[in-house]
C-alpha cells in the first residue's frame, strides 16, 4: 500500500511538471476521440510503445548507467512467447503473456549473472553479442519459423482473450495503461530504495561497495524488473502486428532506438524516455512515410538520427531534459 | 581430416586480416580507453574506395590500397578533430554512444551515397585465380589479403615498439599523464592513434574487396569480429590481438567444418559467427584481462 502511495506520488516535482503531466494525460485520454486518421493513431500506439521500453532501458542505463544495448532481446522474447503459444496451442494472450514475462525475467537472470560482471564498454559490447546470439538462433531455427517469422492466426471476430479488435483503439487503450503501470512504477522506481542505491553504483562504485551494497546483484534485480516491462511491451508488438519476425523485434536497430530516445531525451530522469519517443517516433515515422516517397533518399532518416545522437553526446550528454534544466537554472 | 586442414589453412590467411582490422581498434582503444563502434564503417568505406577507385579509373584493386589507405587515416583524423574531441569532455557514456552515432552516421550516408546494393569487383590481376599446393587450393586473392595484412601488421608493429614517436605513443597509452610531463602530447598522441587505427582498416577495407562483398551495413560483422579479438587478446596489447586474430580466423573457418563432418545442423555455416560472439561473451566474462592484457 505504502509503495502504490509512493508510485502515484508526484509531489516532488515542479509545477510546471506537474501541470504539464496531467495536459499530456488528459491528451491521451481523450486522443482517440479528436478524430484523427489511423495513421496518427498507429504514430499514437508506436510512441507509447517505445516510451515504455525506453522507461524499461533507462532504470538500468539511465539511473544505473550501464549502456545497455540489448533490449530487444526482450521484446523478442515477449513476442515470441505471445506468438508461439497462440500458433501452437490457441492459448489467450492473457495467459501466453505473463509467460512470456516470466521466460524474460528467468533469461535476464541468467545472462544477467555474467553480463553485470562486466563494466562500461565491456558491458555494452557484451550485451550486443547476447541479443544477436539469440537473434541468430531465431533467424535459423525452423521450428519457430527462422527468418520468415510467425503469422498470428486472425479471428473472425473480435476477441478480447486473443487481443484481437476491431478498431485500434482498443489497442491505443491498452497500451496507454501499460504506459501508466511502468510510468508509476518508474516513480516508485526512482524513490525507492533500490533507485537510490542504484544511482550511488553510478557515481561511485567503489564507495557504494563500501557501504555495503551488494552492486551485482541490484544491477541484476533492476534489469530482471525492466526486462518485464520490456517483454510485456514485445509481448503486445505480436497481438498489434499479427506479424513478427526476427528482423523486427530481435534486431540490434531496434535495441540502437530504444537506447537512443532514452538517451536523447534524457537518460536517468524520469520525463526522459518519454520526451525522447515523443520527439523521435513520430520523427522516424513520417520521415520514413515522407523519405519512402523518394526512392534516393533511403537512410536519410537514420543519418539524422544518427547526427543528432553524435550532436546530444558531444554537447549535452544529459539531452534534451538537461538543455531544458540548464534552461531553468537547474543544471549544473 | 585434409578438409580440416583446408579449413585450418584458410582460417589462417582470414585471420591474418582479421587481425589487422582489430590492430586498428585496438591502438585507439590502448592510447584513449575509447571503444571505436565505428571501426567497421571505415572499414566499410575503405572498401568502398577502393572498390570505386579500381572500377571508375580502371586500376586494378591491389594498387588501390594506397587510396583506401590514405582515406582511413584522414577519415581517423577527421573523426578525432571534429567529433571525438568533443566527447572526451563528457562522461563515459557519452563517449560510447558518441562512436556509436558515428557510425550509425557513417553506414547511412554510404547507404545514402551507394545504396544498399551488395557490390563485388569482377575484374582485377588476382580475382577468380586460384593455385594449387598439394591437395589444398589457394584463392589468390585471400593469399595476398593475408601477406599484406601480415606485412602492414608487421610494419604498425616496427613502428610502435622501434621508433620514438611509436614509443611516445605507447607510453600515453600506458599512462597518459606520466607521459604528458615528459613532454608528450596527448592530443597529438590521440590524433595519431585515430590515423593508425583509421589508416590500418582502410589497407583492411582494400584487401577484402579483391573477395568479399561491400554493403553498407557490412561493417557491423567485422566490427564485432575485431571486438572478439580484442577481448581475446587483451584490450591495449598488440601481440595479444595478432594471436587472437589468427585464433578467431581459425575458429570461424574449422567450426562450420567440424559441424559438417559430425553433420550437426546447430554447427552449421550460419552460426560461425554466432560462436565468435560467444566466444567474446565468454572471454571477457572469465578472463577480462584476454590472453595477454594489462589494461582492466
Amino acid at each position: 500500500m505504502e509503495k502504490l502511495k509512493d508510485a502515484l506520488d508526484f509531489s516532488d516535482f515542479s509545477r510546471a511538471e506537474q501541470i504539464g503531466l496531467i495536459i499530456f494525460s488528459i491528451f491521451l485520454l481523450v486522443f482517440p476521440w479528436l478524430g484523427s486518421g489511423s495513421f496518427v493513431k498507429a504514430v499514437m500506439i508506436q510512441f507509447l510503445l517505445f516510451s515504455l521500453f525506453g522507461m524499461g532501458w533507462n532504470t538500468i542505463g539511465g539511473y544505473g548507467g550501464q549502456v545497455e544495448l540489448g533490449k530487444a532481446q526482450y521484446v523478442g522474447i515477449g513476442a515470441y512467447t505471445v506468438a508461439l503459444l497462440m500458433v501452437w496451442l490457441n492459448i489467450p494472450f492473457w495467459i501466453s503473456m505473463p509467460i512470456g514475462v516470466l521466460i524474460a525475467v528467468g533469461y535476464s537472470f541468467i545472462i544477467g549473472y555474467p553480463l553485470f560482471r562486466l563494466k562500461g564498454h565491456y558491458f555494452a559490447i557484451a550485451t550486443i553479442c547476447t541479443s544477436l546470439v539469440l537473434q541468430d538462433i531465431f533467424t535459423n531455427w525452423k521450428l519457430v519459423g527462422a527468418a520468415k517469422g510467425i503469422e498470428l492466426p486472425i479471428h473472425e471476430h473480435p476477441d478480447f482473450l486473443y487481443m484481437q479488435f476491431k478498431s485500434d483503439n482498443y489497442y491505443y487503450y491498452f497500451i496507454m495503461v501499460l504506459f501508466y503501470c511502468t510510468l508509476f512504477y518508474m516513480n516508485w522506481f526512482r524513490k525507492s530504495k533500490l533507485g537510490y542505491q542504484l544511482r550511488m553504483i553510478k557515481d561511485d562504485e567503489e564507495a557504494a561497495e563500501s557501504l555495503g551494497i551488494d552492486i551485482r546483484w541490484c544491477k541484476i534485480k533492476t534489469y530482471s524488473i525492466a526486462s518485464a516491462f520490456v517483454a510485456v511491451g514485445g509481448g503486445f508488438m505480436a497481438v498489434y502486428n499479427l506479424y513478427i519476425d526476427p528482423a523486427s523485434v530481435m534486431d540490434l536497430d531496434l535495441s540502437i532506438k530504444i537506447a537512443l530516445m532514452a538517451m536523447l531525451g534524457g537518460a536517468g530522469s524520469l520525463w526522459g524516455p518519454i520526451i525522447g519517443a515523443a520527439f523521435l517516433v513520430p520523427l522516424d515515422r513520417f520521415l520514413g512515410s515522407w523519405l519512402g516517397g523518394h526512392k534516393g533518399l533511403i537512410g536519410v532518416d537514420f543519418m539524422i538520427y544518427a547526427a543528432l545522437i553524435m550532436v546530444v553526446s558531444a554537447y549535452q550528454p544529459r539531452g534534451i531534459w538537461g538543455i531544458i534544466e540548464q534552461f531553468r537554472g537547474k543544471g549544473k | 581430416m585434409e578438409i580440416l586442414i583446408d579449413a585450418l589453412l584458410q582460417g589462417i590467411l582470414m585471420g591474418l586480416l582479421f587481425a589487422l582490422v582489430a590492430l586498428g581498434l585496438n591502438v585507439i582503444f590502448g592510447v584513449m580507453d575509447i571503444v571505436n563502434f565505428a571501426h567497421g564503417e571505415f572499414l566499410m568505406l575503405g572498401m568502398y574506395t577502393a572498390y570505386f577507385t579500381s572500377l571508375l579509373i580502371g586500376v586494378d584493386p591491389l594498387f588501390a590500397l594506397p587510396v583506401s589507405a590514405l582515406t582511413g587515416v584522414l577519415l581517423g583524423l577527421a573523426s578525432y578533430y571534429w567529433f571525438i574531441k568533443y566527447l572526451l569532455r563528457g562522461p563515459a557514456i557519452a563517449q560510447l554512444f558518441g562512436t556509436f552515432g558515428l557510425m550509425l552516421f557513417l553506414r547511412y550516408l554510404a547507404q545514402f551515397l551507394f545504396g544498399i546494393d551488395y557490390r563485388i569487383l569482377q575484374k582485377g590481376v588476382l580475382i577468380g585465380k586460384s593455385f594449387s599446393v598439394g591437395p589444398f587450393i589457394f584463392d589468390a586473392t585471400k593469399l595476398a589479403a593475408g601477406v599484406l595484412s601480415l606485412i602492414a601488421f608487421a610494419v604498425v608493429y616496427y613502428f610502435l615498439n622501434k621508433t620514438k614517436v611509436g614509443k611516445a605513443l605507447q607510453a600515453t597509452s600506458l599512462n597518459k599523464e606520466a607521459a604528458s610531463y615528459m613532454g608528450i602530447k596527448t592530443d597529438k598522441m590521440n590524433a595519431l592513434a585515430w590515423a593508425i587505427g583509421g589508416g590500418t582498416v582502410g589497407v583492411a577495407g582494400g584487401l577484402l574487396i579483391n573477395f568479399y562483398y561491400v554493403y553498407p551495413t557490412v561493417g557491423l560483422l567485422f566490427v564485432m569480429i575485431a571486438f572478439a579479438c580484442v577481448a581475446l587478446g587483451g584490450f591495449g596489447s598488440i601481440k595479444g590481438v595478432f594471436f587472437a586474430g589468427l585464433l578467431v580466423g581459425i575458429l570461424e573457418m574449422v567450426f562450420p567444418v567440424f559441424g559438417q563432418l559430425i553433420g550437426s545442423d546447430f554447427l552449421g555455416p550460419h552460426f560461425k559467427f554466432t560462436i565468435v560472439y560467444l566466444a567474446y561473451f565468454i572471454i571477457v566474462v572469465f578472463r577480462p584481462q584476454g590472453l595477454f592484457g594489462w589494461k582492466n
